[in-house]
């Protein structure tokens, strides 16, 4: 099973320099974070899988729609009975309070698409060379993006032990909230003593692979901007600058 | 001084949580450019700690008591970072899955020249050239998760001579690979010999793959307890057995039954066979054939069918066809081993058997029970799967927790389960280590403690994926006792496994799979008779196997041979 989120492809976006990417990522969250309107937020949101689209990494969405859908439900029951709206539709559920809800919801999930997006588009040796052009220096950079690493090998793991214990009469799907979660446990402790173990090896491969030897270090991968980059950050950037005047005019 | 590659001086190190003994105790040594050096040794012989003080990950990156000195090739290792020695000498890890980080093969052996400040074009040529010498050619965008182990374990040694170090070290490379993983990294080793200014150490615990190296060295507790030329080691056949490790058939088969002295011992089937004439050995075709019946007995005493599986195919989620029509009949009592290479559908099929997986077409029925209207919960009461590694299932504090995790899960009273644990316990010979932390035992007692826990459950079959992988010989055996007593006592036994040895000396039938489908299927002495065959899938029989069958039977063990040769 292949748990890795980068998609390799061949496309203007795989091609973008990660900063401009890292840029464009930063942008979209700027906007989300900015308005709560509806309307706005879906817009934003077609924009952005537009952008998503043309690095062909869209089927990456599917594996995780569920956390999505998740996010969108929680936010509008939360929002459905706590939002101080005044046209009532049932109880204390108002309609206003749903639309909140919604737009809250989206709000989220287009910053979790857009990062989807980025890592689905760039690979995380171009990710820690992005944040290094950047002017963060390597050790953290690269720090970093064995973070990102390390979740596909987490979810690996964590697959095979869950089904080892289930052989061995686990059933999650059962009791109450407290006895859940105790269940967690027996999978919770092999897969955190796996990862220890795992990253201690991968400390040692770096070690023994000259990690740290000098702090001049070659870059087998070469990032420069393009045309196709300053296009990209020019209309990222007078999108930003609209959606500010849009925020200040209209105080929204 | 610094003609030597390598000098080691009286070094001793503890690890710091160690408290009985020393990890290695005074070990000398000196290795000469270009030689070929395998080291073997039991679990807890000190092979890989010695490894890492080659290369400085002792005393830099793990701490503990240090003594002595250890020079590479001129360089103070003890003064020297990591970063600085892998310019020397080269490391490479059993675990491959967790030495691999990058986005694609290239780029794994771009990771090391790129740390020691080589150019660009010069990082190029290397890639090309490592890519040749570690059969990768074509692989070179591919992701690393995508490969197979084999693949993965020879991208490791790759991105290590990419740092174009004057000497490889590798632990265990070979440990989790399937056979043909194994053949392809001893190609590799035997391709890099061949550059006369690169020293090789390889540790092993596998004697046979022993045979290429020019000196082998033995370690026991830490301590060197042997070292020579490698075909003088291979005929210490008794020294070997009792350390713990298994001794060449072929020599320990001639020594029990000839006279030979040991520089006259045969080392490989093809000079047994030689050997076997030239000393006029004969069979005893009367006890072969006692063999044979008692076989046959035991094969009538099996009982009913109570897993059978009908034209089974199945379907990964991403369209993968795993298994493709499969057809296999489990009677009660037999010891079913699963032969085949990685991807071959061994596991999968497993899986079935206790319905983790449920198949996309056909059925599968376990105790009259159709696994597709069933579910793990409920086949578990029949059917025990112990998975691999027992770390990814260990969790509690004390043995006793952990065995009585099923049952306790099964909602069985206090009582039953103390009942229940004890018997498991007693099963595997663990009845004393009800207190003991699993965390602090050894990689076959938790090996032992997994299968416990699966038993607790009282299933009439049990299913070992890979019981013995990462265990050396000793534990392999005892681990391998066990089962055969749980099958005496009645349990039907389904055992994924690349050893053969151990398939010939304890399994009753064999299926050996290929790209999902069952290639070859019946009684073990009926499939291993065949070698041709097996070896074209990649599978080595036992060199006693082999020599056997040139002269006409097929014997599965030493010992079976041994009793029916006339001298």
């Amino acid at each position: 099973m292949d748990m890795f989120l980068y998609m390799d492809k061949d496309s203007l976006l795989h091609r973008l320099d990660p900063r401009t990417k890292i840029f464009i990522m930063l942008i979209s969250f700027a906007i989300a974070l900015m308005f709560s309107s509806l309307s706005i937020l879906l817009v934003l949101s077609a924009v952005i899988i537009l952008y998503g689209y043309t690095g062909k990494v869209l089927a990456n969405l599917k594996r995780i729609q569920v956390i999505l859908i998740m996010i969108a439900l929680m936010s509008v029951i939360l929002w459905a009975f706590t939002y101080p709206g005044t046209t009532r539709i049932w109880g204390p559920i108002t309609k206003e309070g749903i639309i909140y809800g919604i737009a809250i919801g989206i709000k989220f999930d287009i910053m979790i698409i857009s990062g989807m997006i980025f890592l689905s588009s760039t690979k995380i040796e171009e990710i820690s060379l992005g944040l290094m052009k950047l002017g963060i220096p390597y050790r953290p950079a690269f720090a970093f993006s064995t973070a990102v690493r390390l979740v596909p090998m987490i979810v690996a793991t964590s697959y095979t032990i869950t089904q080892a214990q289930k052989s061995r009469g686990l059933d999650l799907d059962t009791g109450n909230l407290i006895q859940r979660i105790k269940k967690y446990i027996p999978l919770l402790i092999p897969v955190l003593i796996s990862i220890i173990r795992q990253a201690n090896i991968l400390a040692m491969a770096l070690e023994s692979k000259g990690f740290g030897y000098s702090d001049k270090r070659t870059n087998y991968l070469e990032i420069k901007f393009t045309a196709s980059d300053y296009v990209f950050i020019t209309i990222a950037f007078l999108i930003l600058l609209f959606a500010i005047y849009f925020k200040i005019k209209y105080k929204m | 001084m610094s003609s030597k590659e390598i000098i080691v001086k009286d070094l001793t190190f503890r690890y710091k949580e160690q408290k009985d003994r020393n990890a290695i105790e005074n070990i000398n040594l000196e290795v000469e450019k270009g030689e070929f050096i395998v080291i073997m040794g039991p679990s807890g012989a000190g092979k890989s700690t010695l490894a890492q003080c080659l290369n400085g990950l002792i005393p830099h990156f793990t701490k503990g008591h240090y003594s002595g000195e250890v020079i590479v090739r001129g360089i103070k290792v003890k003064e020297t970072p990591v970063s600085k020695m892998a310019k020397e000498i080269g490391l490479v890890f059993q675990d491959f899955e967790s030495q691999l980080f990058s986005t694609n093969t290239k780029l794994e052996i771009a990771f090391g020249p790129e740390n020691f400040g080589v150019e660009r074009e010069e990082i190029q040529n290397r890639i090309e050239r490592i890519l040749k010498i570690v059969n990768l050619e074509g692989l070179e965008d591919r992701p690393p998760s995508t490969l197979s182990g084999g693949q993965k374990q020879r991208l490791a040694i790759g991105s290590v001579l990419a740092c174009m170090p004057s000497i490889i070290c590798m632990d265990e490379p070979t440990t989790d690979l399937d056979p043909i993983g194994k053949i392809g990294i001893f190609n590799i080793a035997k391709e890099l010999h061949k550059d006369k200014d690169l020293t090789l150490i390889i540790i092993e615990h596998e004697t046979e793959e022993a045979l290429n190296a020019d000196r082998i060295i033995l370690m026991e507790k830490g301590r060197i307890i042997k070292d020579g030329k490698a075909e003088e080691i291979l005929r210490e056949v008794e020294l070997i057995e009792q350390i713990g490790l298994m001794p060449l058939q072929i020599p320990k088969y001639f020594s029990q039954v000839s006279s030979l002295k040991k520089e006259e011992l045969p080392l490989t089937y093809e000079e047994g066979v030689q050997k076997f004439k030239e000393l006029k050995l004969q069979i005893d075709e009367e006890k072969y054939n006692e063999i044979l019946k008692r076989e046959e007995e035991r094969e009538r005493s099996y009982g009913d069918v109570i897993i059978d599986i009908k034209d089974v195919e199945y379907m990964y989620p991403n369209g993968t066809k795993a298994l493709d029509g499969i057809n296999l009949q489990i009677k009660e009592g037999e010891f079913l081993a699963l032969l085949g290479h990685n991807g071959s559908g061994k596991t999968t099929l497993a899986k079935h058997l206790n319905c983790l997986l449920k198949p996309t077409n056909g059925s599968v029925i376990v105790y009259g029970k159709d696994t597709k209207k069933s579910n793990v919960y409920e086949i578990g009461n029949y059917v025990g799967y112990a998975f691999q590694n027992p770390d990814h299932q260990i969790f509690a504090d004390t043995v006793y927790e952990e065995v009585a995790f099923g049952p306790r899960m099964r909602g069985y009273s206090e009582e039953e389960v103390k009942e229940r644990v004890a018997e498991a316990l007693k099963s595997v010979d663990m009845e004393s280590f009800e207190k003991e932390d699993p965390f602090s035992l050894s990689k076959g007692e938790r090996q032992r403690i997994a299968v416990a826990s699966i038993l607790a459950a009282r299933p009439r079959v049990i299913i070992l994926d890979e019981p013995t992988t990462g265990l050396d010989y000793k534990e392999q055996k005892k681990m391998m006792q066990l089962v055969k007593k749980l099958n005496e006592n009645g349990h039907t036994i389904v055992m994924i496994t690349h050893t053969m040895w151990i398939v010939s000396e304890y399994a009753h039938k064999v299926a050996v799979m290929k790209d999902g489908k069952i290639e070859m299927y019946g009684k073990v002495r009926d499939v291993f008779k065949e070698d041709e065959k097996l070896k074209n899938l990649f599978l080595k029989t036992p060199p006693i196997v082999n020599m056997s069958n040139r002269l006409g039977e097929t014997f599965l063990s030493v010992e079976e041979m041994v009793s029916c040769t006339r001298r």
